[in-house]
């Protein structure tokens, strides 16, 4: 998986302290997003074991304190990134405990393959479905058309375990 | 009876004035005859002045210099002071033409004065002078009360550079070697810079304002109302800042009077829920009584022909009424002025925490913590003053005068004293300029650095002197009504007022950063070097030993002041430029840096920032803010809350800086583009003042640059900073 930017501390992509990985290659090729150089997959560079190690160091930071980590693109659920996507999550999740992980992908819930599905067992807050220019509203919080939905997983999380 | 230049006329000149000497023309261009009485008497003036009383020597020279003008047609001025000047430094007394010498130089820069308050007030008057219609962002100099206390500050100036100021003081202030703050009110006028109010002590004991004796009030209403007058006079009185410390608590008592006149009402007609009524109704006064204080603030004009730099300082109070006043403050600051809900930039908020008062979830006071964090997202103020750290810092708590002075602890026979005390001026230096004469030796910088704290030591015992001997009446509401927390007689002198650390006084300080650049090269950025930044703490100690030096010999509250460089950073640079020529880090970017405040262009995350600045406050702990420039945190304040949190144990005193423009033609909210010559809206293109509301913050205040454009320093400043997140 390739990646376009790291930011260590954000505060615009999601409540509270975050880490934001922009991550590369996207399919859905909106017209009008905001982040068309992310599309080819192998543009930026690579994510390698350092730059996850970087991320798990910020969230575990005990001086500047992250709510968790935001995960944007490109697209974190495009086939090709979920293998590592689903590693990077898996470990947010077993050695930051607490920390929290929002994701935006352009897909909607409803399509998911079981690939991408697996990546949501980590994620507690789904930004999903593709920017429509037709529905841009600069005003919404989060998400660029109305169309997106910000779909809170942690309580299906918690569904699924007391099942 | 024989004058002595009849005299001269008469012993030396019998041979009549009427040979062909040219006619000379003088400075203004107009012409006047030849005259050997004015030249003799010149020279023997000049004699005299050397201890030489000799008629006969200056007799002689006035021969020798009219016979090279014989048969010339014209001439003028300069030229026939050029000649006496050479004849006598050819004759034998050396004395009289080193005296004539320094006559004439002295005439020179008394003429050139003169000629320069002329120009400047003719600037005014054609409204062209831009450095003067633009230095203070508060002052809307197209107005004519604005307008008459320029001319009035103008004249100040002068006067006081003329007469009141030692040369020495004027000359480095003039250079820029320092900066004497606020020439155009003192020394000429004898007024102080800032104050805490003693609000409680005028309200509780009453006092006269004109020809009106002014009551305890009885309503929070009549309070606030009350409130806005003694702002307006004080402020009239004061050059600098008008802060009300701990108004939510001062103003409690009359929210209690409003409370308790509407349960007996509710009494009175049986309203079934007497207290509930009485709350209600209460809480609705308390409201509108701070909008309508709000409201008086932005209206005021005080003579000093700006609207009053107010702070208000409140956030300890627990009480219902202290609570209520708190929120009534933060409520009608979201709400905004006027019909479009404008960014009001005064009064001035800001807002105390408290560990285990508001700081936490859980803490009595935490729900205003998050109408506060509200505010600041929307309007950038209220800035906040951690409690614990100003108590560290500055010896007790209370709110900055102005922007950012803090008094230091100081107690009368009852104990701890805040209210009515006041700082009495401030003179800093360029410091950048020290480290381009040094030329990159650090020895040799803090030589320099010793003589200019001589000087600024100088300038600053003016400042002291000048109200020696002044009297209570010449400010009844700060000396005689209680203001300043006393009650003198008319006749009294209020020189002990200002004594034993009650007043500060302070020396203030420019562009750390860019001297580190000028003495140690700008490869590396002091954010990024340990051995730069203990540089930088070395230089403002030194500082700092200097004034608690000179407390410890005159009693006087000498402190150390972070300057804001509203005006300054403008013109030590200009100046500098000027002397230095370009110099990469120092004099190339138009301004100096805030006092001891990071880089504007360095980019950095506000914690590293805090970590950065937060060494200052306690060396500089006359005055001093810390911020950091955040992008729209409107929907994220709980990030907003994170870094005040963080902010409590590192800083006393922060403020955040936050992109709240508005275009009232296409409803964009957010930050405007900032270019060298204005603000436009990005989404539009809108860049008419009175279809935008553009908010910066200028020094410890904000403005309104739209409407009153920054000097070409600070709007390259603005123009230059960076996000911090
Ligand atoms: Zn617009």
């Amino acid at each position: 998986m390739n990646y376009h930017r790291y930011i260590d501390l954000d505060v615009i992509n999601g409540p509270g302290n975050r880490c934001t990985l922009f991550v590369s290659g996207c399919e859905h090729k909106c017209p009008g997003c905001y982040n068309a150089s992310t599309w080819p997959a192998d543009s930026g560079h690579p994510f390698t074991d350092a730059e996850a190690d970087r991320i798990i160091d910020d969230l575990q930071d005990t001086r500047i304190i992250r709510r968790g980590l935001s995960l944007s693109g490109g697209d974190p659920l495009f086939p090709g990134n979920c293998e590592e996507v689903l590693k990077l999550v898996r470990r947010v999740k077993t050695e930051c405990p607490g920390k929290d992980i929002w994701l935006w992908t352009g897909y909607r819930l409803e399509n998911l393959s079981p690939a991408q599905k697996a990546v949501l067992e980590y994620v507690d807050v789904l930004v999903d479905g593709p920017f429509v220019q037709a529905k841009r509203d600069p005003s919404l919080l989060f998400r660029g058309s109305s169309n997106q939905r910000i779909l809170d997983l942690t309580a299906e999380h918690q569904l699924a375990e007391s099942a | 009876m024989t004058t002595i230049s009849s005299a001269i006329q008469s012993t030396l000149f019998d041979t009549p004035n009427s040979l062909p000497y040219p006619v000379v023309r003088k400075r203004d261009g107009s012409y006047t005859p030849f005259s050997l009485e004015r030249i003799s008497q010149a020279i023997y003036k000049a004699g005299r002045a050397a201890g030489i009383d000799d008629f006969a020597y200056a007799g002689q020279v006035t021969a020798l210099v009219t016979a090279k003008f014989l048969g010339q047609e014209e001439t003028c001025v300069t030229e026939v002071q050029d000649l006496i000047e050479n004849e006598l430094m050819a004759g034998q007394n050396k004395a009289i033409a080193r005296a004539y010498i320094e006559y004439r130089h002295d005439r020179d820069k008394a003429r050139e004065r003169s000629s320069k308050l002329n120009r400047e007030i003719q600037g005014l008057v054609e409204q062209s002078n831009a450095e003067l219609l633009n230095e203070n962002a508060n002052k809307d100099a197209r107005v004519i009360p604005t307008q008459r206390d320029l001319l009035a500050g103008i004249i100040a100036k002068h006067y006081a550079k003329q007469y009141l100021l030692p040369k020495d003081v004027v000359v480095a202030h003039e250079s820029g070697d320092l900066h004497y703050h606020d020439l155009d009110y003192a020394p000429f006028f004898p007024m102080f810079n800032c104050m805490l109010v003693d609000l409680e002590g005028m309200l509780t004991r009453g006092f006269k304002m004109g020809n009106a004796e002014i009551e305890p009030p009885k309503s929070i209403a009549t309070a606030t109302a009350v409130t806005a007058q003694i702002i307006a006079q004080v402020a009239s009185h004061i050059y600098g800042g008008t802060t009300i410390n701990r108004i939510d608590e001062a103003l409690a008592p009359y929210v209690t009077a409003s409370y308790e006149k509407h349960l007996a009402t509710g009494k009175e007609w049986g309203v079934p829920d007497a207290e509930a009524y009485a709350r209600k109704l209460t809480e609705k006064e308390c409201y509108d009584a701070f909008q309508s204080l709000e409201y008086e603030v932005n209206t005021l004009h005080t003579s000093n022909g700006q609207t009053p730099f107010v702070t208000l300082g409140f956030g300890l109070g627990e009480s219902w009424e202290s609570r209520l006043i708190q929120m009534s403050i933060l409520k009608n600051r979201i709400r905004g002025l006027g019909r479009q809900n404008k960014t009001p930039v005064f009064p001035k908020l800001v807002f105390a925490i408290k560990e285990g008062l508001n700081r936490k979830a859980g803490d009595p006071n935490y729900d205003i913590k998050q109408i506060a964090l509200e505010c600041a997202s929307k309007r950038m103020y209220p800035d906040i003053l951690n409690y614990d750290q100003t108590v560290a810092v500055t010896g007790s708590f209370k709110y900055p005068m102005g922007c950012r002075s803090f008094l230091g602890q100081y107690c009368d026979d009852n104990g701890e004293v805040h209210e009515g005390r006041n700082n009495l001026g401030v003179v800093s230096l360029n410091l950048p300029r020290i480290a381009l004469e040094a030329k990159g030796n650090e020895a040799r910088f803090f030589d320099i650095l010793d003589q200019r704290l001589m000087l600024a030591r100088k300038a600053l015992d003016t400042r002291i002197a000048r109200l020696q001997e002044v009297r209570a009446r010449v400010a009844p509401i700060l000396y005689m009504e209680g203001a300043c927390g006393v009650r003198l007689k008319p006749d009294d002198t209020i020189a002990e007022l200002f004594k034993n650390g009650r007043a500060s006084i302070s020396l203030g300080y420019i562009g750390l950063h860019e001297t580190i650049n000028a003495l140690y090269g700008d490869e590396k950025h002091l954010f990024d070097s340990d051995t730069l930044r203990d540089k930088a703490i070395g230089i403002i100690k030194v500082l700092k030993q200097a004034v608690t030096q000179w407390k410890e010999e005159t009693g006087y509250g000498f402190s150390l002041y972070s300057t804001p460089s509203e005006n300054l950073c403008d013109r030590f640079c200009r100046l500098d430029l000027k002397k230095f020529g370009q110099i990469l880090g120092v004099t190339d970017k138009g301004y100096y840096t805030n006092s001891f405040h990071l880089d504007v262009e360095k980019k950095v995350n506000p914690y590293d920032k805090l970590d950065f600045e937060c060494v200052y406050p306690p060396i500089a702990n006359g005055g001093f803010i810390c911020y950091g420039e955040y992008p729209n945190m409107q929907h994220n304040l709980e990030a907003l809350e994170a870094i005040w949190d963080y902010s409590y144990d590192k800083a006393p005193y922060y403020g955040t800086n936050t992109p709240i423009d508005e275009c009232y033609e296409c409803n964009f909210t957010g930050e405007f583009e900032c270019t060298s010559s204005g603000f436009t809206c990005p989404s539009c293109g809108n860049n008419d003042p009175a279809r935008v509301s553009v908010t910066r913050r200028v020094c410890g205040y904000l403005g309104n640059p739209d409407s009153r454009p920054f000097n070409a320093g600070k709007q390259e400043e603005v123009k230059r900073r960076i996000k911090h997140l």
